[in-house]
């Protein structure tokens, strides 16, 4: 009886081939100006198709260093500056984010849709948020204050948004009123309880709110006076006023940066994966 | 342990009265059940004994103290839910020891507790593994141990076997019953599943649409229903309408010697459970119309005389009714149960 189990159509045949084809090329398209750019920071030339004069790690010093080529100041001092302003963003986002987070997810109260739409939407964007906050707050913007503000108000959806997964994969209520029954008051419960069980959401939305904050460029650029620059005005500098090549190693930190996120990211990934086990 | 009573307790929600007026009073060490379908008000029940609602009239009590506004934290009951609500972050002997830690009990007696419940509860080489790790079963018996390491004034199980395959619940069923027996613990028990209650409890309170229908033992319960709801919700009941005048009772296609003392003539619900109809011979004669094999036994709906339809319980062995056989039964008057007025 041929003809009564039809093979597949051509889409179904070769479909799944041809989406990761398709998946594999951008991929590629992508990933090559990132792989390229860091493999020209080690060059001292590039005139043709390639990079060339392999291997030099003059690039990296003027960087490093801070030999004033790009930028007035070293990449460490740079860094380090927009670490402790994006830390202080995220510090703010763990105080306000998690309790919102765990409001949304947890009881049903008036305008709770309102909140949760703020909350989660990333609406005001960065260069817009820093006119405002000039115009409203002039003396701010030569402290990082104003910087640290920013970011966690430009930064906190990813923060509400990490933890209320992890607040929604739990049975908040019955997990909440099972510490009280057993004697904890509510902060109690809050604290030693609720939270310690959505670390994994926690500490995954630091780490992305912590990351985009370190490298968010128009606010800081619209409300960055003088002083030590923030990160992705450091970046900017380089970029604007030294060679490629030099820029390229500049660059190149923010991707080593970004790779360090990532991996910490799919550790922590990995932890909660092996505890539902 | 102690006494705990619910006393003319009602508790709204905007519009809708989720407990009504209800009253149950549990003795020291009794396991009182709440059964009722979705929505009836039994777990708003158990809530409202553990402080996570106030009610909007009337008073609970424990050993007679008022402690209708006092907060869940200071009540000292045990919770088990259907989730178990285990603490993830930590493992199982820190899941039991976190209750008598609120409590202000000493390291070493909470750790010395923990493990003596463990040990009862037969769970004792789980001590140091998270609860994720754990079976259904093992779960429950957790949850159970850190709700009794408070030892509460009362302990409160909502629901707590549904999860659970009908092996492992059998099992279960057993021996918490036999825990529960043993501990002298006064327990709430609520739950939907009739069968688990009555194996469970010494006494049930059944609740529908937030009204008390009838509180008894189980036996009360399913012998002499307070009304139709209870007769209905609690085993399978045939409801047929009569009529009582002068001391008989007429089924319309049969008339019987009243079974007990009824106030007065008039139109009455007559409940006959279907282990109590004598299926072989007798003079009422019904065609089968359904056939349910239930491996220990055989539910079969027949039609009567006159279209109503009637459920009966055949014996395993008699494979040869088959649906359209018309078959003999019989009523035994000391059987039927009359309730009076319907609602």
């Amino acid at each position: 009886m041929s003809g009564r189990f039809r093979e597949g159509s051509l889409s179904a045949r070769f479909g799944r081939q041809f989406v990761t084809l398709v998946l594999a090329l951008t991929l590629f398209f992508l990933a090559v100006p990132v792989v390229m750019t860091f493999v020209s920071s080690f060059a001292s030339d590039w005139f043709g198709v390639f990079p060339t004069g392999f291997v030099t790690l003059g690039n990296w010093e003027d960087v490093i260093v801070g030999t004033g080529v790009g930028a007035d100041v070293s990449v460490g001092s740079s860094l380090a500056y927009s670490t402790g302003l994006a830390l202080g963003g995220v510090v703010i986002n763990l105080i306000v984010g998690v309790p919102i987070a765990y409001a949304v997810a947890r009881y049903e109260f008036w305008g709770r849709d309102w909140v949760n739409v703020f909350a989660i939407l990333p609406l005001a964007p960065g260069i817009i948020l820093g006119v405002a906050f000039l115009r409203t707050y002039p003396d701010l913007s030569t402290s990082g204050i104003a910087l640290i503000i920013g970011y966690s108000l430009l930064k906190a959806p990813y923060m509400v948004m990490a933890v209320q997964s992890s607040f929604q994969s739990m049975d908040l209520q019955q997990i909440e009123e099972s510490a009280r029954s057993l004697g904890a008051s509510w902060p109690r419960t809050f604290l030693t309880v609720i939270v310690p069980n959505a670390r994994t959401g926690i500490i995954a939305g630091s780490i992305i709110s912590w990351t985009l904050a370190a490298a968010e460029f128009n606010f800081s650029y619209i409300v960055y006076s003088r002083g030590t620059p923030p990160l992705a005005i450091f970046l900017f500098n380089n970029i604007t006023n030294a060679s490629f090549l030099n820029a390229a190693a500049a660059v190149s930190v923010f991707f080593l940066l970004i790779a360090l996120v990532t991996i910490a990211l799919q550790i922590i990934g990995n932890r909660g994966a092996v505890r539902r086990i | 342990m102690s006494e705990v009573s619910l006393e003319r307790v009602t508790k709204r929600f905007d519009s809708t009265v989720a407990v009504n007026d209800v009253s149950i009073d549990i003795d020291d060490g009794e396991v009182m059940g709440i059964v009722g379908p979705s929505g009836c008000g039994k777990t708003t029940a158990l809530r409202l004994v553990a402080g996570f609602e106030t009610p909007t009239d009337g008073t609970i009590r424990y050993d007679g103290d008022d402690v209708t506004h006092v907060p869940p934290e200071n009540r000292n009951v045990g919770l088990v839910f259907q989730s178990y609500a285990l603490f993830n972050n930590m493992s199982v002997l820190k899941n039991v020891t976190f209750g008598p830690k609120m409590h202000g009990v000493g390291k070493e007696e909470r750790r010395e507790r923990a493990h003596e419940l463990l040990e009862l509860l037969d769970i004792e080489e789980l001590a140091d593994r998270n609860p994720k790790t754990l079976s259904g079963g093992q779960q429950q018996r957790v949850g159970l141990a850190r709700a009794l390491a408070i030892e509460p004034h009362i302990l409160l199980l909502d629901e707590p076997m549904t999860g659970l395959d009908a092996k492992l619940k059998q099992t279960l069923r057993q021996e918490l019953g036999q825990l529960l027996d043993d501990l002298g613990v006064t327990t709430l028990y609520v739950t939907h599943d009739q069968e688990q209650a009555m194996s469970m409890c010494d006494r049930i309170a059944v609740m529908n649409e937030g009204h008390l229908e009838q509180i008894g033992t189980p036996a009360e319960i399913y012998e002499e229903p307070a009304n139709e709801f209870v007769a209905g919700f609690i085993g399978t009941a045939n409801l047929l309408d009569g009529t009582v005048r002068d001391g008989t009772l007429s089924l319309g296609f049969e008339d019987v010697d009243t079974p007990e003392a009824v106030a007065s003539n008039g139109a009455v619900t007559v409940l006959v459970r279907p282990d109590d109809i004598p299926v072989g011979s007798g003079p009422i004669d019904v065609e089968v119309t359904n056939l349910f094999y239930q491996g220990e036994h055989i539910q079969a709906t027949g039609e009567l005389p006159d279209g109503r339809e009637l459920t009966l319980r055949l014996d395993r062995s008699e494979t040869a009714v088959g649906i359209g056989d018309t078959i003999s039964i019989d009523f035994d008057p000391e059987s039927l149960h009359i309730i009076e007025s319907t609602r």
